[in-house]
């Protein structure tokens, strides 16, 4: 394979995810934290493909899609959530939406 | 014979047993007369073995009948056995047949109790428990009886359970009886330990004086507590709030002189450990002086005869202390007879005068309860011992067994003499105030006469009969001339001392003597008032209060124990044991308050988790592999 | 198909350019305050993604990613960064401390995590990939697996994708009942 090898491929990967982890931790907007996820999806899709390479096996692009079908479907999901509360006037503060508090 | 033992044991039981199942279908008469009947069959069947008996020769007094043996253990055996032998059937005479007269007598007494019925299975459970005592054919079913009294005793003193003043004498007399069962039960784990069994046939065995003396004096203490000599005395005069058919049966002819029958059956031991033979004789001695001064002051009609029954068994004590034993359980016979008779007697005039014991409010009875007066005099007469009435013979045999013993036994014979002097004292101090005189005011506003009618023919016949006892009853051993008591009683426990005529003599003389000064003076004081009873204000006091032994008790015992409760409850109750059960209960809560707190509410704090969890797990497997 | 024909420097400059701007705009959409800002990041991580895609010789999974996800979710989020109130919110706080730093250390510990596992795991089987043929990562190999390998995955993904426009729908209906505000979401 020309250009560098996987390792490389797989530490960007890595990166990826965890920053997406960071920002799903550490921010407070929703539609942050949703895109945050997105990265970490990213991330896990490109280690996918890179192992798929690897290997010459095309069953880790096959993944690839279905994770992006997948994702797709959740942010759907997830907009629409932070649609209504926005409709609801709730403040859109992950910490504030606490009320299944124990 | 045997099946004659057993039903005399068991009639009563089966009486009590009947009275308790059948409650309120038995009319409260009815459980009065079942009781009584259980009693007299009981008496019947005693009269019957007495008579099979004698027709033996004395080698062949002793029969066995062991129904089953229970405990088992190596080569030790004991179980449900029943004992005929002289000893035996002379004590099953005198508590079936005193018993079944005082159950009569209840059945007057006690008419309209509403808890009548308790009462008499109570009486007829005590007369089971007695006769099981006195039948006992081991030392264990002995210790069986013996409990059971006591627990009979507890349970009629605290008859009238809503005066709270009963159910403190209760108490006291169930306290004081345990240290009693205390010791002998000690008494009796060394005998086992050392003889391997617990049938009276140990007793005769070989110990060293340790032992010997040991087991003599765990014997004593029971016999002390039971039979309320000192130091264990204070329980009899409390005793008193129980009905007086209760002071006459348990507290006066049967309960308390169980003490006496248990040295006797033990006697062998006894005669193993002189010194604490003597000191038997010693605390007999002791208390016979205190209880005669402590009468003197005494003002409640039941508590003069109390401390009477005192003086009288420590003179029992004083005989089987120095091994007189047929001379100490003749006089427990005929103080069986006027002992009850007197508390009888006493309870008419209670009757009488509804519930009022006070004998300073009394006075001038003699007009208005005739027949009364008679029989209580009858009474009092045998107790201070003037001839031909029964105490005079049995009494006075005692004194002069004291003087065969020597120095001690001259100490001994000096007190019983001094307490001769105040038995008559006291006694018709009793007898003049109640009777004697003019009616007092009192008892011509409260004087109402007893009914002639059955209730009141129950009440007089057993007084009636006890009277006659008590002038015959002592016709049964004349000690110089003859003496049958003695004869029947030799296969059991032969007599250690055997007094001369001489002594014999002389002692009856002072006796008599001493007992006719005593009544002269009170009847001086009392009757005609020639005199004015002295008053020396510090005696007054401390027979009042009884030499202090209630003070003392309080003090060493009581207040103590109190303390030690008190600090234990503060100390360990409270903050360990109650503190912990709440503290259980508010830990827990604490906790899932602690843990409730991990559940914020944000989504990140999960996710968080999510990837701690998911971090340490990767580390798990990388660390496994 | 894009092949390296000068050689392997080409492929590692393309290779670099596109590793820093994937990592930089993924940072970017993390740090921004202004969520639309970080949606402009996040379609510029998506695109330098499709580039390393190629450089992984699967063009179709490049070609999806640019046309679904950069092209159509982005667009999603970006309407609906539109339509809510755009509030500057500063990023870092809010929560309690101790989250933060947990949050730090379980990200760390992740990353650490992955490279050593794969690296103790795989070892020197990374160094060299295996050579690939021709049509590896082109339609009509992803089309033949998809249609006789993983057709199960193929029809589940397809559910799972109308349930989500379901969802969509009904989240995003407005109904009476909602509008009154009783219920809660």
């Amino acid at each position: 394979m020309n250009g560098p090898n996987i390792t490389w491929y797989l530490g960007v990967a890595g990166f990826l995810f965890g920053v997406g982890a960071l920002g799903v931790l550490l921010r407070r907007n929703p539609l942050i934290v949703l895109l945050s996820l997105e990265i970490m999806l990213n991330g896990a899709n490109l280690a996918l493909i890179t192992f798929s390479r690897h290997l010459d096996n095309g069953d880790g692009q096959i993944f690839a899609l279905a994770v992006m079908a997948v994702a797709a479907s959740e942010v759907v999901v997830g907009l629409g959530m932070v649609v209504a509360l926005n409709r609801k006037r709730v403040p859109l503060d992950v910490d504030r939406l606490s009320s299944l508090r124990g | 014979m045997v099946y004659g033992s057993w039903i005399c044991l068991l009639s009563p039981l089966a009486a009590a047993v009947v009275i308790t199942l059948a409650g309120g279908r038995l009319t409260r008469r009815g459980a009065g007369y079942l009781a009584t009947l259980s009693c007299f069959v009981s008496f019947g069947a005693a009269v019957a073995v007495f008579v099979s008996l004698l027709g033996r020769d004395a080698e062949q007094r002793s029969v066995l009948s062991t129904a089953w043996i229970w405990i088992t253990g190596g080569t030790y055996r004991s179980g449900l056995a029943v004992l005929i032998d002289p000893l035996s059937v002379m004590m099953m005479l005198v508590v079936s047949g005193v018993g079944a007269l005082i159950v009569l007598y209840s059945i007057g007494y006690m008419d309209g109790e509403r808890e009548e019925r308790r009462y008499f299975a109570y009486m007829a459970l005590f007369v089971f428990s007695m006769l099981l005592l006195v039948q006992g054919g081991n030392l264990l079913i002995l210790l069986a009886g013996w409990g059971m009294v006591g627990l009979s005793s507890y349970l009629l003193i605290g008859f009238w359970h809503e005066r709270p003043s009963a159910i403190a004498a209760a108490k006291k007399a169930f306290v004081m009886n345990a240290i009693g069962d205390a010791t002998f039960a000690l008494a009796l784990f060394l005998l086992i330990q050392k003889a391997g069994s617990v049938d009276f046939g140990i007793l005769g065995g070989e110990y060293t004086s340790t032992v010997a003396n040991l087991v003599a004096l765990g014997l004593l203490g029971g016999a002390v507590a039971k039979s309320a000599q000192l130091p264990l005395q204070t329980w009899l005069p409390d005793a008193m709030e129980g009905p007086t058919p209760v002071s006459a049966l348990i507290h006066a002819a049967t309960m308390v002189t169980a003490g006496v029958y248990l040295i006797v059956r033990t006697h062998a031991i006894f005669e193993q450990a002189p010194k604490v033979a003597d000191l038997a004789a010693g605390l007999g001695a002791a208390t016979l002086l205190v209880a005669g001064l402590v009468a003197l002051v005494q003002v409640d009609i039941k508590r003069v005869i109390a401390y009477s029954t005192m003086s009288q068994i420590g003179y029992m004590f004083v005989a089987v202390g120095l091994g007189a034993y047929a001379n100490g359980m003749f006089h427990l016979m005929t103080h069986a007879f006027f002992k009850a008779l007197l508390f009888m007697a006493a309870g008419i005039v209670i009757h009488a005068l509804t519930d009022e014991q006070d004998i300073r409010k009394m006075g001038g009875l003699r007009r208005l309860l005739p027949r009364t007066f008679i029989a209580f005099a009858i009474g009092a007469v045998a107790l201070v011992g003037l001839p031909p009435f029964a105490g005079f013979f049995s009494k006075d045999s005692i004194l002069a067994d004291a003087m065969d013993r020597g120095a001690f036994g001259y100490v001994l014979w000096v007190v019983g003499l001094a307490g001769t002097f105040l038995t008559g004292l006291y006694t018709f101090r009793l007898l003049f105030l109640v009777f004697w005189g003019e009616p007092s005011a009192f008892v011509r506003e409260h004087f109402h006469a007893p009914k002639r009618d059955l209730v009141g023919w129950t009440m007089g016949v057993p007084v009636a009969v006890l009277a006659v006892l008590s002038v015959i009853g002592g016709w049964l051993q004349f000690a110089p001339l003859w003496h049958p008591v003695e004869t029947w009683l030799q296969s059991v426990a032969e007599p250690v001392v055997t007094p001369t005529d001489w002594q014999e003599g002389i002692s009856s003389a002072l006796a008599v003597l001493l007992g006719l000064l005593g009544i002269y003076v009170a009847w001086a004081l009392y009757a005609v008032k020639t005199f004015a009873v002295p008053r020396f204000a510090f005696a007054q006091r401390v027979l009042e209060h009884k030499f202090y032994f209630d003070e003392l008790y309080d003090a060493l015992f009581y207040r103590p124990t109190v303390w030690l409760a008190k600090a234990l409850y503060r100390g360990v109750e409270d903050p360990l044991i109650a503190e912990s059960s709440t503290s259980l209960g508010q830990d827990t809560r604490d906790l899932g308050g602690i843990v409730a707190r991990l559940q914020t509410g944000l989504l990140r704090t999960y996710v968080l988790a999510i990837a701690s969890g998911a971090a340490v797990l990767a580390i798990v497997f990388i660390a496994v592999k | 198909m894009i092949v390296a024909s000068v050689g392997n420097v080409l492929v590692w400059a393309v290779w670099i350019l596109a590793a820093f701007a994937c990592l930089g705009s993924g940072v970017a959409v993390v740090s921004f305050s202004n969520p639309f800002y970080s949606a402009l990041a996040l379609i510029g991580n998506l695109g330098s993604l499709a580039v390393l895609y190629l450089l992984l010789s699967a063009e179709f999974v490049a070609a999806a990613q640019v046309l679904v996800y950069a092209g159509a979710v982005m667009v999603m989020f970006l309407f609906v960064i539109a339509y809510v109130d755009p509030r500057l919110e500063s990023p870092w706080a809010g929560g309690p401390g101790w989250q933060a730093i947990g949050a730090v250390l379980a990200a760390a510990a992740l990353l650490v995590e992955i490279i050593v596992v794969i690296g103790l795991n795989a070892g020197g089987s990374l160094a060299h990939s295996h050579d690939v043929g021709g049509s590896f990562g082109s339609p009509s190999y992803i089309g033949r697996l998809f249609l006789t390998d993983h057709l199960l995955a193929f029809e589940i993904t397809s559910i799972v994708l109308l349930v989500a426009a379901i969802g969509g729908v009904i989240l995003g209906s407005h109904s009476r009942r909602s509008e009154a505000g009783v219920e809660p979401l």
